[in-house]
Parts: structure tokens; C-alpha cells; sequence
């Protein structure tokens, strides 16, 4: 009994730490997706790239912060399941963004443009999918993690 | 033999206490999610979420991949073109109403180049019908169908029962204001589970006027995208305003009501594709003669120039009072037909945007297209008359409201 | 023979005469979907039933226009049999419904239904003891993956009217 209780408090321990870190990343770029969207300015590094419009920069921008904060509100006593709910809607809120600009790319790379063809090309098909991407989209891979968490917990 | 309030709930109790025992109860993640999406904290950031997934899905899948994507090309390209040849006796009166009204440019009858402009039946009438709204509908019904199965619209409710207790309203008319969102004659179905008359009345009223339908939804996101946040936030607004007014004037109560909140589910495949297709069976068989039905008849009052006649005759309301070029009054006498089709037509008038916005703004509010009025009507006249009277009074007050914001905002 | 559906709303009873009848009521998980009372025909043991699907009541004493609905269907069809569909998770709130039924003459089976949802919740309810209790036909069922519902139908033909006294002497008084 003594010993699943020390694996458990060790398991949520790395947890915490990892949640907490990505919490604040996440924060950050939900605050520099507004900050950028208010600014009217553009900003690119590598293969990220802020989106500056109202819709995606500043209410997507909006959502990107409070995964962030639902991140960071919930890594204190994590083994709790109130607190470790708030992280699974972290990542949630973080598929909810992913998921809408990859389905945009999705539908964007589909037709073939105004005076093309019906179907696009195959270069033209994957050159949408290239990157940079926004911040939601690079936070995806990282927010899955919760997933292997819930099984844990199970 | 009956028994009274206190004996039933006696036993009962004695019933359950044999029969029934309770388990210490953990909370399953499931739960805990449940609750973050209640508490107003934790879950208005999570509906601002949903709703701008809603809101981009939307986008994507109805502008950019089926109308711009396809259906433009399809209908400007290949169909236009093909039926402004195939069609017989161009320039005729027949010609007119079907396929191209197309204009006359110095003496001679051009063909229109777009079908946004030819206002044929068979042209912008299909075009509207099967390239703009019927992708819009789809994917609206299958999201709303999916939050629906999933259990989040009961929590949405809950969560914003507080706001629209203030305009004498619980929660639970969130229900019939989304289904609006996608056509007004079920949300005004689903006023029946409010409970008094007055709640029913001022819902109804509430969303023949101020909730815009898919159809138009998906036309306004395809002719005026960059308006199309002010227009909803002018109906946000007038829907809030009118529905405290309304609450405040007419008699009866408001009660309280409790929400039951159902357990979050996996949706069921076939129940989603039952619903929606049910949906898009409506729209073949109500909708899309309407708008074709609605095309012509436009056409034939132009042609007859019973709309040059209600445009000079208005002109001064609409000049004077809204704000906006009296050529809209086209466009609002079709509006009762079809207001998406309205809509189309406004989009080719040339005027400022802030008339554009007032224009759309007010084909929205103004009359309840022909299946919401029969549909509210089967609800009881006494209210239909007094939800059109609301209607002018509304109509008139907004309108102008809204022009003078412009005014003092310096853009009318 | 006739049959009404009640219950609260949002306990599956669209669920359930979608599955009887096969027929295409628009389902949804949340309260107030059905606000108009819905009629289809299924054949138990060769003889044509038909099931009418009413809008969710809390109790006999209507509160909105479908709880009149309700109310006022189940008056019309004095020779109807009842099922009563509880929320297996709310048992107390859905006896109260059935009880007001049951007083009224009915004969009922009751639908312990949303089974699976009690069990998550760690409820356990002795459906045997109730039925002996209720005199009625009680089955516990998870409508919407269907089951359960075999049971329910092939229990509808013992259903018969009780006596509320009976029900208070099995329950061991009321005081």
C-alpha cells in the first residue's frame, strides 16, 4: 500500500513539473498571440508564426491563454481529480485550436484555386501544409501527453 | 385511492430505503470535467472555446471548401454560362425571371458575368439555394447535433441562465435561440418547453426578429465577411435590449426553473446522421422552392415596377430614418420570402458599409420569413399579432437606433 | 392495446420508442426534445400495439405547455398501459411520477432506465425487492445500446392496475 502511494505521489510529481512547464508556455503564447493581434504587427521565428487577425490571433488568442492558465491552476496537487480535470481541459482547449487550424489547412488544400483546377495540385496540396504554424498547432503534440496520464489514473 | 403530497414522498422514502443503496461516490474525470464547464470561472472560457470552434469549422468547411472552393466555380464558370446559351430568347420577359436579368448598357441587354447579379431563378436563385446555404446547413445541424448528443447544451444553459434571467428568461431558452440559429421554425417549437405564456411570447417574439438563420448566416459569411461581427453583435445587442424591454412590459411571470443536467455521452453515429439528414430533407423540399419561388417573384415585380413604385414610395423611411440607399426596399420586400436571398441582393447595391450593415442588420429584424410566420401563427394569432407589433415598434425604434450610432460615430 | 411512454424528461423515452417502433423521433441528450406527443405501431406476440411517445413530465400537476401535452394524453387514454421511464441515478423523483400514475388506475411497467450511469455512480438498486414492493413489472435497462428493452416489452402483458394500499402495506406502513 505504502509502496503504490509513494509511485503514484512520484508519477504525479513529474507530472506537475511537466504540466507546469507547459502551462507556461502556453501562457505565453496565448499572451503573445493577443499582444501580436493588438499590435497589428507580425512576428515569425522558425516554424512558428503568431496569426494576427481578430479572429484566430485575438479570440483564438484568447482560448490559447486559458488553456495556459487551466494548465497552471491545476498542477498544484495534481493527484486530486478536481485539479487534474482542469489540465485534461487545458489540453482539450488546446485540441478545440489545433483541431479548427488544421481542419482550415484541411480545406484550404483541397480545391484548386480560382482559376485552376478542380482538384489541387500535389505540390500545391502539401505546400499548404508546410510550415510555420501557429502556436495551438506546435502545442499539440505536447498536449497529448494528458492522454497517457488518464490512462495512468484508470 | 390518492395519496397526499407528504404520504407519496413518505413513502417513497421508505420504498428506496429498502431497495436501493447508495455507494460512496467518486468522482470520475468525467464528472470533474462536467463541473469545469458549469462553474461560470472555469466555464466561460471553455464555451468561448466551443463557440470558436463552432465558429471556425463553420467557416472552413461551408466558405472555403464548398462555396469558394467549389460551388463558385461550379456555378459562375460552367453553369452560367452554359444556361445564358442553352436558355432561349434572351432578353425576354421569361428570360428575365429564369435565367439573367442581366442590364442594359447603352441601349443593348449585357449578360451578368456572376450569379450574384443575374437574379434568375434558375441562376441566383439555385446558386444561393445549393452553393451557399445548403453547405452552411449541413455543417451547422452537424455540429449542433453533436454538442446536442454529447450533453453540452444543458450546461451552455445553465451557464447562462444568470444573464438571461434578466430579460425574464431561464436558461433553458438558449435551446430554442441556438436551434434558431439554424432555422427559426424549430427554435419556435422549442418556446414549448418554456413555461408561462409571457416566457413563450418573448421567446418567440425575441427570435423571429433578432436571430438570424443559417441560411443567412451562411450568406452574410459569404457576401459581407468582414461585417458580419458587427451585424451579430448589433442582434446580440438588440436581442438583450428588447428582451429586458419586452420582460418589463408585458404582463404574467417568470418563474424559476431548475435544469436537469444530463450525464456527458458518447453521440451516437446513426442518431447524428438521422437528424441531419432529416434537416437537409427539409431544406430540399421547403427551402430550396422558396428561394426559387422567391427569386422570380422579385424578378416579376421589378419587371412590373411594383419595386421601383415601393422604393420611391419608402424612400424617404429609408433615406431619412435608417440610413441606407432606397434601392434596399427590393431587397426587403424579398426578404419575407427568402431573407437570405435579401440578402444576396443588398450585397450588389452599392453603399457605405456602416448602410451595409444597417441594410443587413435590418432584413434580419424585419419580418419573420413565410414558414416562421406559419409556424408562429400555429402557436395562436393572439401572439403572432402581438410578436408583429412588436416587430414594427422594433423594426422602427431599432433601425433608427442604429443610424444614429452611426451619426454620432461620424460613419452615416 | 395502447401504450403511453412517460417519464421525466431526458430519461430516453424517445430513445426507447425509436427503438420499438423504429421509427425516426429526433433523440437528443438534453431535456425538452419531444414537445408534442408522437404516435407508432410495434407488434408484440403478433398483436398490434401502438406506442405513443409524451412529452416529459415531473409530475401529474403540469407546470408547461408540454407537461400539458402530457398530462392531457394520458386523461384521453383511460385504457392505456403505462410505461414509466425513471432515471435509475434520480429513483426517488421517478417514483413519485409513477406512483401518481399507478394512483390513477394505470396499469404500469416500470423502466429502470440510464442503468449504466447508476452504476458509475455506485448506486445499486434491488429490482426484484422493488417490484415485489410495487406490484408492477420493474426492469432495469440501458436504453440507448438497447438493453434491456426484450425484457421490458415481454413484461407488459403482466402489467395490471395495484392498489396504492397494498403498496404502502408492503413497504411496511407509512408511519
Amino acid at each position: 500500500m505504502a509502496a503504490t502511494g509513494q509511485s503514484q505521489s512520484t508519477a504525479s510529481s513529474g507530472a506537475a513539473i511537466y504540466f507546469a512547464i507547459l502551462g507556461i508556455v502556453t501562457t505565453a503564447f496565448g499572451l503573445a498571440d493577443i499582444l501580436v493581434t493588438a499590435a497589428g504587427s507580425e512576428f515569425g521565428y522558425g516554424i512558428l508564426e503568431i496569426p494576427n487577425d481578430i479572429f484566430r490571433g485575438g479570440w483564438g488568442g484568447l482560448i490559447v491563454l486559458s488553456a495556459g492558465l487551466f494548465y497552471l491552476s491545476g498542477t498544484r496537487n495534481i493527484g486530486d481529480i478536481h485539479q487534474f480535470a482542469k489540465v485534461a481541459m487545458g489540453s482539450i482547449l488546446i485540441w478545440i485550436m489545433a483541431g479548427c487550424d488544421i481542419f482550415a489547412m484541411i480545406t484550404e488544400s483541397i480545391p484548386g484555386g480560382e482559376d485552376g483546377p478542380w482538384l489541387n495540385t500535389l505540390p500545391g496540396f502539401l505546400e499548404v501544409y508546410a510550415s510555420p504554424y501557429a502556436p495551438a498547432v506546435l502545442l499539440l503534440p505536447f498536449s497529448l501527453v494528458v492522454i497517457y496520464y488518464i490512462y495512468q489514473r484508470k | 385511492m390518492t395519496l397526499g403530497l407528504e404520504e407519496r414522498w413518505t413513502l417513497i422514502d421508505r420504498i428506496s430505503k429498502a431497495t436501493v443503496t447508495f455507494g460512496k461516490y467518486e468522482h470520475t474525470l468525467k464528472d470533474a470535467i462536467g463541473e469545469l464547464t458549469v462553474k461560470p470561472l472555469t466555464g466561460i472560457p471553455v464555451a468561448i472555446a466551443i463557440l470558436y470552434g463552432f465558429w471556425s469549422v463553420f467557416g472552413s468547411f461551408a466558405g472555403t471548401l464548398c462555396t469558394d472552393g467549389f460551388f463558385v466555380k461550379l456555378f459562375d464558370g460552367y453553369w452560367l454560362p452554359w444556361i445564358q446559351e442553352a436558355f432561349p430568347g434572351q432578353g425576354d420577359l421569361l428570360y428575365r425571371i429564369l435565367v439573367d436579368a442581366g442590364g442594359i448598357d447603352s441601349g443593348e441587354f449585357v449578360l451578368s458575368d456572376n450569379c450574384f447579379e443575374a437574379f434568375g431563378a434558375l441562376t441566383s436563385g439555385l446558386f444561393v439555394a445549393i452553393g451557399v446555404v445548403l453547405p452552411a446547413i449541413v455543417i451547422f445541424y452537424l455540429m449542433l447535433a453533436l454538442l446536442e448528443d454529447v450533453g453540452y447544451m444543458p450546461r451552455l444553459a445553465v451557464l447562462i441562465d444568470t444573464m438571461l434571467h434578466k430579460i425574464g428568461l431561464h436558461g433553458y431558452a438558449i435551446v430554442p435561440t441556438i436551434l434558431s440559429l439554424g432555422c427559426n421554425v424549430p427554435g419556435v417549437a422549442a418556446t414549448r418547453i418554456l413555461e408561462t405564456k409571457k416566457q413563450r411570447f418573448i421567446m418567440m417574439t425575441l427570435l423571429a426578429i433578432f436571430i438570424p438563420c443559417g441560411a443567412q448566416i451562411g450568406i452574410m459569411e459569404k457576401v459581407v465577411p468582414d461585417l458580419l461581427g458587427w451585424i451579430l453583435l448589433y442582434l446580440l445587442i438588440g436581442y438583450f435590449i428588447f428582451g429586458y424591454i419586452l420582460n418589463k412590459i408585458v404582463p404574467g411571470r417568470a418563474p424559476e426553473f431548475l435544469i436537469d443536467v444530463p450525464p456527458y455521452r458518447r453521440p451516437l453515429l446513426g442518431n447524428i446522421a438521422k437528424k441531419v439528414g432529416g434537416r437537409i430533407r427539409g431544406f430540399f423540399t421547403v427551402a430550396l422552392p422558396f428561394v426559387m419561388l422567391g427569386c422570380a417573384i422579385v424578378s416579376v415585380l421589378y419587371l412590373l415596377g411594383v419595386i421601383q413604385f415601393l422604393g420611391d414610395l419608402l424612400a424617404p423611411i429609408f433615406v431619412n430614418w435608417f440610413g441606407v440607399p432606397a434601392e434596399t426596399a427590393g431587397p426587403l420586400v424579398a426578404a419575407f420570402l427568402r431573407k437570405d436571398l435579401a440578402v444576396a441582393q443588398l450585397s450588389v447595391i452599392e453603399m457605405t458599409e456602416y448602410q451595409m450593415i444597417t441594410a443587413v442588420v435590418l432584413v434580419s429584424i424585419y419580418f419573420p420569413c413565410v414558414a416562421t410566420f406559419a409556424m408562429m401563427l400555429k402557436e395562436g394569432w393572439k401572439e403572432l399579432l402581438g410578436a408583429l407589433a412588436a416587430l414594427v415598434v422594433v423594426v422602427f425604434a431599432y433601425g433608427g437606433l442604429i443610424h444614429l450610432i452611426g451619426i454620432l460615430l461620424g460613419v452615416a | 392495446m395502447k401504450v403511453l411512454l412517460m417519464g421525466h424528461p431526458n430519461v430516453g423515452k424517445s430513445v426507447f420508442f425509436n427503438r420499438l417502433t423504429g421509427a425516426n423521433v429526433t433523440e437528443s441528450n438534453y431535456p425538452g426534445t419531444t414537445v408534442d406527443y408522437t404516435k407508432g405501431w410495434m407488434k408484440i406476440e403478433g398483436e398490434d400495439v401502438e406506442l405513443v411517445d409524451v412529452p416529459g413530465t415531473f409530475s401529474l400537476d403540469p407546470k408547461d405547455k408540454a407537461e400539458d401535452v402530457a398530462v392531457a394524453m394520458l386523461h384521453e387514454t383511460k385504457d392505456a398501459k403505462v410505461i414509466t421511464v425513471i432515471d435509475a441515478s434520480k429513483i426517488e423523483r421517478g417514483l413519485y411520477l409513477a406512483l401518481e400514475i399507478i394512483e390513477e388506475g394505470y396499469p404500469v411497467v416500470i423502466a429502470l432506465n440510464m442503468w449504466d450511469v447508476a452504476w458509475d455512480k455506485n448506486i445499486r438498486i434491488d429490482a426484484r425487492n422493488l417490484e415485489k414492493i410495487l406490484g408492477v413489472p420493474v426492469v432495469p435497462t440501458t436504453a440507448i445500446s438497447g438493453e434491456g428493452i426484450k425484457e421490458l416489452v415481454s413484461r407488459l402483458k403482466s402489467a395490471k392496475p395495484v392498489e396504492v394500499d397494498d403498496i404502502i402495506a408492503n413497504a411496511g406502513g407509512l408511519t
